[in-house]
């Protein structure tokens, strides 16, 4: 059965009690590389979301008519997996035609989203807690806008680190990962407050 | 069902209509139609299929901007004037720009691709550039180092009325892949045939040690070779006055020099001007053409050759004048070239020596503006 | 180690055929990042500073330069030849477009050949170039060479 939980209540509770980033700690790699430009991270966080959001739904559609009726739950990785791939291929069709910019600015990280765990862990997670439909899209959307607002804190962050005298060997990925660690623990203290479940 | 049949068949079903669905958007997304491009404030439109780089959409309604690396962004040479608004500067182009360009938005025209209409802004002369098939007639080695070129353009190019050129200006030569080079590339080398020789293009090519194109010229390239030749570009040529032409040039920078001259000699222009020609190179086997050059001057009482060896060997017997060409010209200008009438100077090199040969220029009376020169650069 | 999408384009970039006829690399097998590691720590322990060797080798070539195209003594130790083609060649890096001189420089046994791109390769990558590449500032050598 789905949990109780309010759609509205989930949203709140994906972007800051349960940030997929710092409390589930997923979608890392390209949160460190992209968070050293700003407006990549953007860029990216966007991206993120509407993916987060297009392939939950779609995952739940699939999911529902086509997974549980027929029994095929030992599949269900490799086709959520196949759903990812094809709507971010849809969605850098479409950044390439509406901004070229955007496209370059994040080259090889668009098609990365396809293995950016965070998708993936956030459909497991739709799965296991077998959210209903508006769940499924505030969470969805949620995760996506949590991912993103993660993003941009660290960027701004790193900003201001940049000019800042870190010693050499914790420049870059060393201090960046501190820093990721104390966004954690700061987020720990919405802990409590909102329930995913 | 099976499941042993179910599973992959479910599976299958859906890659198949996510498959469908990609192919639908891609058709959509990347559909253009056609699209105009307006040369010139409307000199020249064209209409073109829309979704391809600007360079590649140009050539192959034979429009052709110089490019060496083949449009992949690595050479900066297709830089045009996009005046509609085509989206900021990619980071592709940025590194080839100064800030000047960026601000008249020059574009890099193999990044930038024609998604609707536009207009742009060409140099009248690139209308004239045109691809040519051709065979290769003859190979020489003039040096050890330096092959002549010799080639003959297709049957169709010649019915077309072959190439037209001012004596000066270069050709690019299109290198096909070979060795380890995977993708064509073009470089650039001045022709040092003669427009009366509507038939055929000579080049003058000098082997650079790890260099793409002489490696293949001087190692692989055999006569009866197909070879494309993309042409006429550049400014460099005799200006149309009355004033004494002083030529410096050093190894390969003999080719423009050699049409010039070849041209005066087939068509009597510029025979009543007063030429210097200085030719400077290192000893004996690094010169070339003395023959035809003295036969020159023999014919044309104005024209003076003068060689200059910097490092003569003794077996080389050299009689003629010994030292730095920029020294040799200095020393020519003081003694023998009459200062009453104006001079004009053309330089053929590499920027160092063209640099060089400024300086003395300009030391003996020919104003900068009237120093004209093919930069290898 | 795995290298980042920049530094692969750049070493697809160095491989021979691409750029140039020969290539960055020579035969040296060994990733991008490895190469630069290897020889900064042989730079460190040579006591030398890329900068310092850059703007010698700089140096060198603009004496070398006054030769026009010939070979000419510098400084009574030096053989310099320094030679020009048309056109430029650009990074591997994409930050920049360098003139295609080259310039060779002969002191005793030791010969190096370098161009400007070379010099910025040095001076900013730190890169010195492949084992086996024809173009390679080894910094054994250039310790002879220029100190």
């Amino acid at each position: 059965m789905s949990p109780l939980v309010h759609p509205i209540t989930l949203l709140f509770a994906s972007i800051f009690t349960s940030n997929i980033l710092l409390a589930n700690f997923l979608g890392m790699c390209s949160f460190i590389s992209i968070s050293k430009d700003q407006k990549s991270s953007f860029g990216l966080g966007l991206a993120v979301t509407v993916v987060m959001t297009i392939t939950m739904v779609v995952s739940w559609a699939v999911l529902k008519l086509v997974i549980e009726p027929l029994g095929l739950d030992y599949l269900s990785f490799i086709i959520f997996i196949i759903v990812i791939a094809a709507i971010v291929q849809i969605l850098e069709m479409v950044i390439d035609r509406v901004s070229p910019a955007l496209y370059m600015a994040l080259g090889i990280f668009l098609p990365l989203i396809t293995v950016n765990c965070a998708i993936l862990g956030a459909i497991l997670f739709m799965q296991i807690r077998n959210y209903n439909f508006w769940q499924t899209l505030s969470f969805g959307f949620g995760s996506g806008a949590g991912w993103w607002l993660a993003i941009m804190l660290l960027s701004s962050i790193r900003k201001k680190i940049d000019a800042a005298p870190v010693p050499a060997g914790l420049k870059g990925p060393g201090i960046t990962i501190i820093t990721i660690g104390f966004m954690a623990m700061a987020f720990i203290g919405f802990s409590g407050m909102l329930s995913v479940q | 069902m099976n499941p042993l049949l179910l599973g992959p068949l479910v599976v299958a079903l859906i890659s198949s209509i996510l498959a469908l669905i990609i192919s639908i958007t891609d058709r959509i997304v990347n559909d253009y139609g056609e699209v105009t491009i307006d040369i010139n404030g409307g000199k020249k439109v064209l209409t073109v299929k829309g979704g391809s780089p600007l360079l590649g959409t140009l050539a192959f309604q034979n429009i052709f901007v110089p490019s060496a690396c083949g449009g992949r962004g690595s050479c900066g040479a297709c830089k045009v004037q996009v005046l509609s608004d085509v989206g900021p500067h990619l980071p592709t182009e940025l590194p080839y720009m100064n800030p000047e360009e960026v601000a008249r938005n020059v574009r890099l025209s193999c990044q930038v691709k024609v998604k609707q209409n536009i207009a742009i802004e060409l140099p009248e002369a690139l209308f004239n550039v045109r691809k040519f098939k051709t065979t290769v007639e003859r190979l020489r080695n003039v040096t050890y180092d330096i092959k002549e070129v010799y080639l003959r353009l297709s049957d169709e190019a010649i019915a077309a009325g072959g190439i037209s050129f001012t004596p000066g200006q270069y050709a690019q030569l299109v290198v096909p892949p070979y060795g380890d080079l995977k993708e064509s590339i073009q470089r650039a080398y001045s022709m040092s045939s003669t427009p009366q020789d509507k038939e055929h293009i000579e080049l003058l090519v000098r082997l650079v040690p790890g260099g793409i194109a002489t490696t293949w010229v001087h190692q692989y390239l055999k006569e009866g070779d197909t070879v494309e030749v993309v042409g006429p570009f550049g400014e460099f040529g005799v200006r149309d006055t009355d004033a004494v032409m002083v030529f410096v040039a050093g190894g390969s920078g003999m080719a423009p020099f050699k049409s010039m001259l070849n041209h005066m000699a087939q068509t009597g222009q510029w025979t009543n001007r007063e030429i210097w020609y200085f030719f400077g190179a290192r000893s004996k086997r690094d010169m070339f053409y003395l023959d035809e050059m003295a036969d020159l001057a023999t014919r044309f009482p104005n024209f003076h050759f003068v060689p200059a060896l910097s490092e003569p060997k003794p077996e080389d017997e050299w009689n003629g004048p010994v030292g730095l060409i920029t020294n040799v010209l200095d020393s020519y200008f003081k003694e023998k070239i009459s200062k009453d009438k104006p001079m004009e100077g053309y330089l053929c090199g590499s920027p160092g020596m063209i640099d060089a040969c400024v300086k003395v220029m300009t030391a003996n009376g020919i104003g900068q503006d009237k120093i004209y020169f093919d930069k290898f650069a | 180690m795995k290298m980042n999408f920049d530094e692969r384009s750049a070493y697809e970039k160095m491989k021979s055929g691409v750029l140039t006829s020969t290539g960055f690399l020579g035969h040296d097998t060994r990733p991008l990042t490895d190469i630069i590691e290897a020889d900064e720590e042989l730079f460190k322990a040579l006591g030398l500073d890329f900068d310092q060797v850059a703007d010698r080798l700089q140096e060198l070539a603009a004496r070398g330069a006054e030769g026009l195209g010939e070979p000419i003594t510098v400084d009574g130790l030096y053989l310099v030849k320094s030679d020009e083609a048309r056109g430029r060649l650009p990074c591997p890096y994409g930050d920049g477009l360098y003139h295609k001189n080259s310039v060779s420089v002969e002191r005793g046994d030791d010969r190096i050949i370098y161009s400007d791109l070379s010099l910025h390769l040095l001076r900013v990558h730190h890169f010195c170039q492949g084992q086996g590449s024809p173009f390679r500032l080894d910094p054994v050598v250039l310790k002879r060479i220029c100190f």
